[in-house]
């Protein structure tokens, strides 16, 4: 049997091949201004790995933001159902999944299944998401990339008051004059968005194991931080921005079984 | 009343022109979107009610109830407007003049707010604002006086805000419920406001007055609470349905909203004998809780949980906007002027649920009437909805969660604004949580 999830989000786009509920190939696409074409593109890469074609494909399940986008999809499901599908697959001890991506966070609690029993979003604002540490960077003058190694050389902690990415800058400068060193900075960065993310957390209760999935998860500056201040050990999978696509193409399988 | 030129407290000096081009603007909008929200209740439930068509007509803010109640108020009678549901309505009634609530639904009025108070301050008191500043509001206009009750901030200062154009009485309500100083100020507070409404309307509140005033608001209240049984089984009207029938109580003629929700009971309980239901019986039932929904334009809730896929329904509700505005009945042991004068402070203080309220056991009230229909109505997941800037309900999801947590109830804290513009974000949580109740069975 082969499934496909595509996970449709606000930067770019993933797709996931499960042949028999095992992953065989991935693919990867920029959103940009049409994301359909951008999920197209993303699928065709992945088939392509896989030396298949569309028509082999059972299933496609679609999630993220864009998921009524989605090409070819038969079925979608939430982000957060995604999340906690993939998570326990990931992770059977699983039972927190926090996923950080561009524009939003979010923690989904689950079950032994991996099914959510309870989720929680970032409200509306992207000081605790990727595109923080976009502008963060920009206004430290460093790439996005350079940013969490710089973090890890912080010899004391300083802090920031991220409620927004406009005021966070504003903060930032204030730390420049200063003249706190860029390391400094670069940790006060990380430290506000991983306050902004385990307070969400907290919210739903720190169930181990807690797993971290999303972009941001490759991010060592942010995971450095985010394991400070649960104070429990985050697990993070090898592909971590590819989790939604993976639920999404798990939830598929089971479509295909219950059909 | 006030001359318009006279220097105000808050309201900032706008010309008519400009008055003008905004009302007639918003009010344009707002009949399309009252139009357009009847359109889309009635293609969920393709088989609507018939009796449905009355509560459409009075939601309609500028049709038929408007042109009534300028025509009773041509012949003398008085219009007595309300923020809060404490307003004692049976004494306004009794006084025979009308009591209408006034709180402000609209989107784009919050905008006209702005320009008097900061974005921070809850968006229904500052479309509040912004329908008095233009006008928009038929209710608020043909209001002589207005009852200012003192619940939570927004409401305290929104009444001296409108004093600017309207007497406003206010009414101090204690935040401790069943302590006897609370209850003394609130009697007192119940005796004062009688007396100004005896003033502003010329006629003495006498034993026969109050007596049938009482009665007929007790008559309102057993069609109301028919309303809200016959969606305790399988979904014979959707929620949204329901919710209009109780909101348009705010605004309707008592005795004829009494008979036409009598007359949708009967039609309902004619389709829960021949087993029509308004959707699938298996769909997840949803309650709401928090900040008060005002139709118009802030019906985007109810609208996304009934029309979500995976779908849900609206069977239960805790808001002072819709199922707690009759529930709980005036009762009276001896209908001795001193006796129902007690009974209606005590149905208005203790039978409140509102989060202004401050005790030991947090709000156990409230916590009470939640688990007692998350029972009785057999809710599978509740919406903790607030608007920003609503700072009492949003602190009270916290001892809501822990509650219901134990009781592994499914509850999702939404957040939203006076805005069209986040819908696309609020169905993405929406969804994902009707998809949680449904996984619980199947996913």
């Amino acid at each position: 049997m082969i499934t496909a999830g595509i996970d449709l989000g606000t930067q770019s786009v993933k797709a996931v091949i499960l042949k028999d509920g095992e992953v065989i190939s991935r693919g990867k696409s920029f959103s940009g201004f049409d994301p359909t074409k951008a999920a197209e593109q993303a699928v065709d890469e992945a088939l392509k790995k896989a030396k298949l074609s569309l028509s082999d494909v059972d299933h496609v399940t679609a999630t993220g933001s864009g998921m009524d986008m989605a090409p070819h999809s038969n079925s979608t499901i939430s982000m957060m159902g995604a999340d906690a599908k993939a998570g326990v697959y990931l992770f059977p001890k699983a039972r927190t999944i926090i996923d950080v991506g561009a524009e939003e966070a979010r923690a989904v609690k689950c079950d032994d299944k991996g099914i959510m029993v309870d989720f929680v979003v970032n409200e509306r604002c992207a000081a605790g998401a990727g595109a923080f540490i976009e502008a963060m960077a920009r206004a430290l003058e460093v790439t996005i990339e350079e940013m969490g190694p710089l973090s890890l050389k912080a010899e004391r902690a300083s802090s920031i008051n991220a409620t927004c990415v406009i005021f966070g800058e504003s903060d930032v400068v204030t730390l420049i004059h200063r003249q706190e060193t860029k390391p400094e900075i670069a940790r006060a960065i990380f430290d506000a968005m991983a306050d902004r993310v385990s307070s969400m957390v907290y919210r739903l209760g720190v169930n181990p194991d807690v797993v971290l999935v999303g972009g941001v998860a490759k991010d060592v500056g942010f995971v450095a931080s985010l394991k400070r201040k649960l104070g429990v050990d985050v697990l993070i999978p090898e592909y971590p921005e590819y989790a939604g696509a993976l639920g999404a193409a798990l939830v598929a399988v089971n479509r295909v079984k219950k059909a | 009343m006030k001359n318009q030129s006279e220097e105000k407290k808050y309201m900032p000096e706008i010309s008519q022109k400009e008055i003008d081009e905004l009302r007639n603007a918003i009010k344009a909008t707002s009949q399309k979107i009252i139009a357009e929200n009847i359109e889309r209740m009635k293609k969920t439930d393709k088989n609507r009610p018939e009796a449905m068509q009355y509560f459409d007509e009075i939601a309609n803010f500028f049709g038929t109830r408007e042109k009534e109640i300028r025509a009773a108020k041509e012949n003398g009678k008085k219009v007595i407007g309300y923020m809060c549901l404490f307003a004692p309505t049976e004494l306004i009634l009794a006084a025979d003049a009308i009591p209408v609530r006034v709180n402000s639904g609209w989107y784009d009025a919050s905008k006209l707010g702005d320009r008097v108070v900061p974005v921070e301050v809850c968006p229904m008191v500052r479309s509040t604002i912004g329908a008095k500043m233009i006008g928009l509001s038929p209710y608020l206009e043909l209001s002589d006086a207005l009852i200012s009750v003192l619940t939570c901030d927004g409401m305290t200062k929104l009444g001296e805000i409108l004093s600017d154009y309207t007497p406003v009485w206010t009414m101090t309500l204690p935040r401790v419920k069943d302590t006897t100083q609370s209850l003394r100020l609130w009697s007192e507070e119940i005796k004062a406001v009688k007396g100004q409404i005896e003033a502003l309307t010329g006629n003495k509140i006498k034993q026969k007055q109050l007596k049938s005033a009482i009665e007929l608001t007790q008559k309102a209240t057993k069609a109301f609470r028919r309303l809200q049984e016959l969606r305790k089984g399988a979904p014979v009207i959707m929620g949204r349905d329901a919710m209009l029938v109780n909101q348009t109580y705010m605004w309707d003629d008592i005795k004829r909203w009494t008979e036409k929700t009598e007359a949708l009971c009967d039609e309902l309980e004619k389709r829960v004998r021949q087993k029509i239901w308004a959707c699938p019986p298996d769909t997840p039932r949803v309650m709401v809780t928090g900040t008060p929904m005002i139709w118009p334009d802030n019906w985007k809730v109810p609208t996304l949980i009934e029309e979500a896929n995976p779908q849900g329904v609206l069977v239960a509700d805790e808001l002072c906007s819709s199922e707690r505005l009759l529930y709980d009945p005036v009762g009276v042991d001896e209908w001795s002027m001193k006796d129902m004068l007690n009974a209606i402070g005590e149905r208005y203080l203790m039978a409140s649920t509102c989060s202004c309220f401050t005790s030991e056991d947090g709000n156990e009230d409230r916590i009470n009437w939640l688990l007692n229909k998350i029972k009785e109505w057999n809710i599978q997941g509740v919406i903790y909805y607030v608007v920003r800037g609503c700072m009492l309900y949003a602190m009270e999801y916290t001892r809501v969660k822990k509650v219901l947590d134990r009781m592994n109830v499914p509850v999702y804290y939404l957040d939203t604004e006076y805005t069209r513009e986040d819908v696309g974000q609020m169905k993405t949580r929406v969804e994902a949580f009707l998809e949680m109740l449904t996984a619980r069975i199947d996913i």
